[in-house]
């Protein structure tokens, strides 16, 4: 029994590991909200900034904070006042110039702790002075310098304006279309053993595939949908993968109503096998060609990057790889019990 | 097989529908700490489809073992 089912409980172990470490795994601190977002040259300002998973009050004294123009152009924080672990007030002394050559400017803010790690707010802060003087500004900015910036801690996965703790929906939504896409593929292959061979258990193995594949695919839009609005703001965008998947969708169920329409056992196993191929020879160019070639909202579509870089680290990498795995093996899990019940149901009506 | 994925698109939409009658009651929950409870949410509706996928397969089970009582 456990050298048969082997795979059935490589795949729960796995899916018990993404669960457990793609949920718990916290994210890397990050900086949730500045303001004030718009700052004067020559004044004394005060900035709030509110952390995410961050513990300013464990390393108050510790705590650094520098605004950075381009060009590696610093000015450190004349006094940090902590509030509490997600709060602290920052305050610095604006020269009257700005190294710059017009009015206006943009700077980044850098917070370095020995707990949280370096952490840069990623939208700028706008600067702005009334008069130019690009001399007297650069004089007044090259005082400071930003170095021995600590590193944060190491299992966390990135934080990310926008997605937040979504960034976990990649362990739960992604691999639900690996699966899918997996199961059609195997689906198709055993349409292809029924055309060669006529072999009616090739049939019955390919409608379970694709019944297992469909659920997949249908829990895939659905959890996309719902991930969308939270992100994107909308369930449905009327983005080109959004409508590629949902028109793949439909072709695939025309599949299960096209079995339908048939009462000859032979004639139904046998067109359903040839639509079957031409369904997937559809989905190919929906899901993976027609995206990357016009904008797409998705990672990886259009002139979207691929989830990489920040968007999946090495940590996500661990989750994300073995969760690709464990869904797929799921998916394969579910469509084995499909075709059992189908082939009882076979074998019930040859009797 | 038709009821059953009618019925199970009819599931999904009153969730939806709860889901978004949720927010307008407690103003801002899903996006509440960081946006994790959209991540809960897609982790039920996973759960769900795959409750209703073996619902359907217990329905046909049932139906088939009732035939083998039959023919005995």
């Amino acid at each position: 029994m456990i050298r048969q089912s082997w795979w059935k409980i490589l795949a729960v172990v796995i899916l018990l590991y993404t669960f457990l470490a793609g949920l718990l795994i916290p994210l890397k601190p990050g900086i949730a909200e500045v303001t004030p977002r718009a700052l004067q040259a020559g004044t004394e300002v005060e900035l709030t900034v509110t952390g995410y998973n961050s513990y300013y009050s464990k390393a108050k004294n510790e705590l650094r904070a520098w605004l950075k123009l381009e060009g590696d152009v610093v000015l450190k924080a004349a006094r940090i006042e902590v509030v509490n672990d997600r709060t602290m007030k920052l305050h610095f002394n604006l020269p009257q110039y700005l190294p710059s050559d017009s009015k206006d400017d943009a700077c980044s803010l850098i917070l370095d702790s020995p707990i949280d790690g370096a952490i840069v707010l990623p939208e700028g802060i706008a600067l702005t002075q009334d008069s130019v003087n690009l001399l007297e500004g650069k004089k007044l900015w090259s005082a400071d310098k930003m170095d021995q910036l600590n590193v944060g801690p190491k299992l966390t996965f990135p934080y990310r304006s926008v997605l937040y703790e979504t960034i976990r929906n990649q362990y739960f939504h992604v691999p639900l279309w690996f699966a899918m896409i997996f199961l059609f593929m195997f689906s198709v292959n055993f349409s292809v053993r029924y055309l060669r061979k006529y072999d009616p258990d090739a049939d019955l193995r390919t409608l379970a595939l694709n019944r297992a594949g469909f659920v997949f695919g249908l829990l895939g839009t659905v959890t996309g949908a719902i991930w969308a609005k939270y992100t994107w703001g909308a369930f449905w965008s009327w983005d080109v993968k959004q409508n590629m998947t949902a028109v793949a969708l439909l072709i695939y169920s025309a599949y299960f109503i096209l079995r339908g329409a048939f009462q000859d056992e032979e004639k139904k196993a046998r067109l359903s096998a040839v639509y079957n191929i031409f369904a997937f020879a559809a989905l190919i160019p929906l899901v993976f060609v027609i995206p990357r070639m016009t904008d797409s909202l998705h990672p990886g579509n259009g002139g979207n990057p691929a989830f990489g870089g920040e968007d999946l680290d090495n940590t996500m990498r661990m989750v994300f790889y073995p969760a690709g795995i464990g869904w797929t093996l799921l998916g394969f899990w579910i469509a084995s019990v499909a075709y059992r019940v189908e082939k009882l149901q076979q074998k019930l009506l040859d009797a | 097989m038709i009821w059953n994925r009618l019925s199970l698109v009819c599931v999904l939409t009153l969730l939806f529908q709860q889901m978004a009658f949720a927010q307008q009651a407690s103003g801002d929950f899903l996006r509440s700490i960081g946006h994790i409870y959209v991540v809960v949410a897609v982790i039920l509706i996973i759960f769900l489809g795959i409750v209703l996928f073996l619902l359907y397969l217990d329905r046909k089970l049932t139906k088939l073992e009732n035939q083998i009582k039959d023919n005995e």
